[in-house]
């Protein structure tokens, strides 16, 4: 076979490999194993209520990790998510239960809250050109400050019970919730990989002052995704007051870590330019199966996590090890 | 004449607050107060209330078999919970057919404690789940899907919704803790006492609670002990140092005692009276941890701290659930029996309360290390 021909037309085989070692195909190998073996330990582990279950408690993390994919593409961050989440579900409490406006109504209120939180963090990043660490560690703080000074330390409780069906309820036979995060995933993964927006975010990464001055619209195009992650984690305010039922300005504190260790075991890159919502999935799944899992084996949580910590850092060695390879270096 | 006009402004301040002790003190809230009895007079059954606990649904009859049991404290790691869990497995050894293993969030996180409590359902591998929450709403809707999957839960430290486990081992009623203080400062300088307060703030709902308590006991047993003033620290040590500092320099000599309502401001009062060379003069009694405590009461500065026994509410907490298991402790129950520590009494409906408070003194604070 000429190479000619093997430009025009890979060979099957020669398909497979590339898929089963791209970054996705690796951690998804990873996944199986580790499914496997946590299956042969605990009897409770791979049924289909427990995963359901896990279903459930990820999908916070997950919603928040779609939009801290396409962030961290263009080489930003976003690490004030989880101080949105806290405020957006503090004032999901005020509104409701101290101004006693309709359910309904605060619902869109708040996730229009969750939307003017990022693109607070978007004017000041592209318009002042504050680097994305500083500016969201920075609204880290003043997002929490502001749930902590709002909430004046009360719960609100007695929520109506069609309110409970975002966190506690189901569609389908799945989690409302998980259901939810499909749905936001598979838009996502269109957005970033058949799009226009989702192409201009890898050049974004790739090289920012060349897509600048290849005309593309970068500021509107980050003022949209940091907007964007300030309503997922709105979003996910709104199903975690539903899941837990009551509302305390701590919630989602450390959230933003979560979702970013999801995001970088999936494979994007740090540095920007590089990554995949299907990555980011398969990342969030490995890591609630390892807690749950090793959970069920009878390791302790602390334990657990140094177990978690590890297995990143080996999933991470393990990949750049073999794209290395294929890469030649 | 500056001197003249201070005198007489703290003359007029001092008699101010002499008015005022009559009515009630800063700093207590005003819902109805139950003083305990003085003295060691054992205190009156409480009218029963109904049970308002939940209920185990369908779960297995294992009275006198053996069981394992999961503990869920607010995190591990700390102290305080170290030390609950030491109760615990001492309970379990005692009884001999129990096993119990702590597990629980590494902060104090409700999604993490959530989590882990989800994990232990579904394992299916404990028949009992015992807990201190993190959020007494946010705990509840999972520990009401354990109640329904048949798995016996029981609360310490911090409570649940009341229908959202079967029991709650309460350390110490308000009225309890009030008793305690009131009496260690009548023991130390005499039933004539003159005192101030460090608290937190007027409305936090606790310490309110408390100094009303205090205040209607002391009212009832002690009527010449002297209310002179309460001061808010928040709950900061700096604040709390100077509002100790502004009770000792404004009332001298008059001042006999400092109550200390959190557990930073009796170790920030204990260390004013220390470096105003008062200790002996002033006593600082107050609710505090034995590890912040140690400096001052081996100093002998303080000589009773008052608390709970975390060990104590550990090991009641196991006696409880094995109680219920095994049938002993059914709704309408006035007490119950919990090994050493003798029958344990039933309030507020499905409460079991540990007992008096625990004091710490130079005797015993260096077996605890919390």
């Amino acid at each position: 076979m000429s190479s000619d021909a093997q430009i025009r037309a890979p060979s099957p085989i020669q398909r497979l490999r590339t898929v089963l070692f791209s970054q996705e195909g690796i951690l998804f190998l990873i996944l199986v194993v580790v499914v496997a073996v946590l299956a042969g330990r605990s009897d409770a582990f791979f049924t289909p209520r427990n995963l359901l279950n896990q279903g459930r408690l990820m999908s916070e993390v997950g919603l928040v990790a779609l939009p801290m994919t396409f962030i961290i593409i263009t080489g930003g961050i976003d690490l004030s998510v989880g101080s949105i989440l806290g405020l957006c579900a503090v004032l999901l409490g005020v509104l409701w239960g101290g101004l006693g406006l309709p359910l309904g109504l605060v619902l869109v209120l708040v996730l229009l809250v969750g939307v003017l939180a990022g693109l607070f963090n978007a004017l000041l990043i592209v318009r002042v050109g504050v680097p994305p660490l500083i500016m969201t560690l920075a609204t880290l703080a003043l997002y929490r400050g502001l749930a902590q000074g709002i909430s004046e330390a009360r719960s609100v409780t007695g929520y109506p019970e069609w309110f409970f069906r975002f966190g506690q309820g189901n569609v389908a036979g799945l989690p409302t919730q998980l259901g939810l995060f499909i749905v936001m995933a598979i838009l996502a993964a269109v957005v970033l990989r058949s799009t226009t927006l989702g192409r201009t975010l890898y050049a974004i990464g790739n090289n920012p002052v060349g897509a600048r001055f290849s005309g593309l619209p970068v500021g509107r195009n980050l003022a949209l995704i940091y907007a964007f992650s300030g309503l997922m984690a709105a979003l996910a305010a709104i199903i975690f007051v539903s899941r837990v039922t009551t509302t305390r300005s701590d919630m989602g504190s450390g959230l933003e870590l979560d979702a970013i260790a999801a995001v970088v075991l999936g494979g994007t890159s740090i540095f920007g330019g590089k990554g995949s919502i299907l990555g980011t999935v398969i990342g969030l799944v490995l890591i609630q199966l390892l807690k749950n899992g090793l959970a069920l084996m009878g390791v302790t949580s602390d334990a657990t996590i140094i177990v978690i910590g590890t297995m990143l850092i080996l999933a991470i060695l393990v990949n750049n090890f073999i794209q290395n390879r294929r890469a030649g270096i | 004449m500056h001197v003249q006009k201070l005198t007489a402004l703290l003359v007029t301040a001092s008699l101010l607050g002499a008015g005022f002790a009559q009515g009630t003190w800063d700093g207590g809230d005003e819902l109805p107060t139950n003083p305990l009895p003085c003295g060691t007079e054992a205190a009156p059954a409480p009218e029963p209330l109904p049970y308002d606990g939940g209920t185990a649904e369908g779960a297995p009859d294992l009275a006198g078999q053996p069981i394992s049991l999961i503990d869920v404290p607010k995190l591990v790691g700390i102290g305080y919970f170290d030390a609950t869990s030491t109760g615990i497995a001492q309970a379990a050894e005692e009884l001999g057919n129990v096993t119990a293993r702590t597990d629980g969030p590494t902060e104090a996180n409700i999604d993490d404690q959530i989590a882990v409590i989800e994990n232990y359902i579904s394992s299916g591998e404990v028949s009992g789940i015992l807990f201190a929450a993190n959020d007494p709403v946010a705990i509840s809707p999972v520990l009401k899907r354990a109640l329904a999957g048949g798995v016996h839960v029981v609360g310490y430290d911090a409570n649940s919704q009341p229908d959202a486990r079967e029991w709650f081992v309460n350390q110490a009623e308000f009225n309890g803790i009030a008793k305690a203080m009131i009496d260690s400062l009548a023991a130390e300088k005499g039933e004539d006492a003159q005192f101030g307060i460090v608290t937190s703030t007027f409305t936090t709902p606790n310490q309110a609670r408390w100094i009303a308590e205090m205040q209607a006991y002391a009212a009832s047993c002690f009527p010449e002990m002297g209310w002179l003033e309460t001061l808010e620290a928040q709950e900061d040590a700096v604040l709390s140092f100077n509002q100790a500092n502004t009770l000792i320099n404004k009332y001298g000599d008059d001042l006999d005692g400092i109550f200390g309502m959190t557990s930073v401001a009796t170790p920030s009062s204990a260390d004013a009276v220390t470096q105003a060379g008062l200790c002996g003069e002033v006593a600082v009694i107050g609710l505090a941890t034995p590890n912040d405590m140690k400096p001052y009461v081996e100093t002998d500065c303080v000589k009773s701290v008052v608390l709970w026994n975390p060990v104590d509410l550990g090991y009641a907490a196991v006696h409880v659930l094995r109680a219920v298991v095994d049938g002993t402790l059914e709704p309408g129950a006035t007490t119950v029996s919990a090994g050493r520590l003798g029958d344990l009494q039933v309030v507020n409906g499905s409460e079991v309360l540990l007992g008096a408070p625990f004091i710490f003194t130079s005797e015993n604070i260096n077996d605890f290390d919390f």
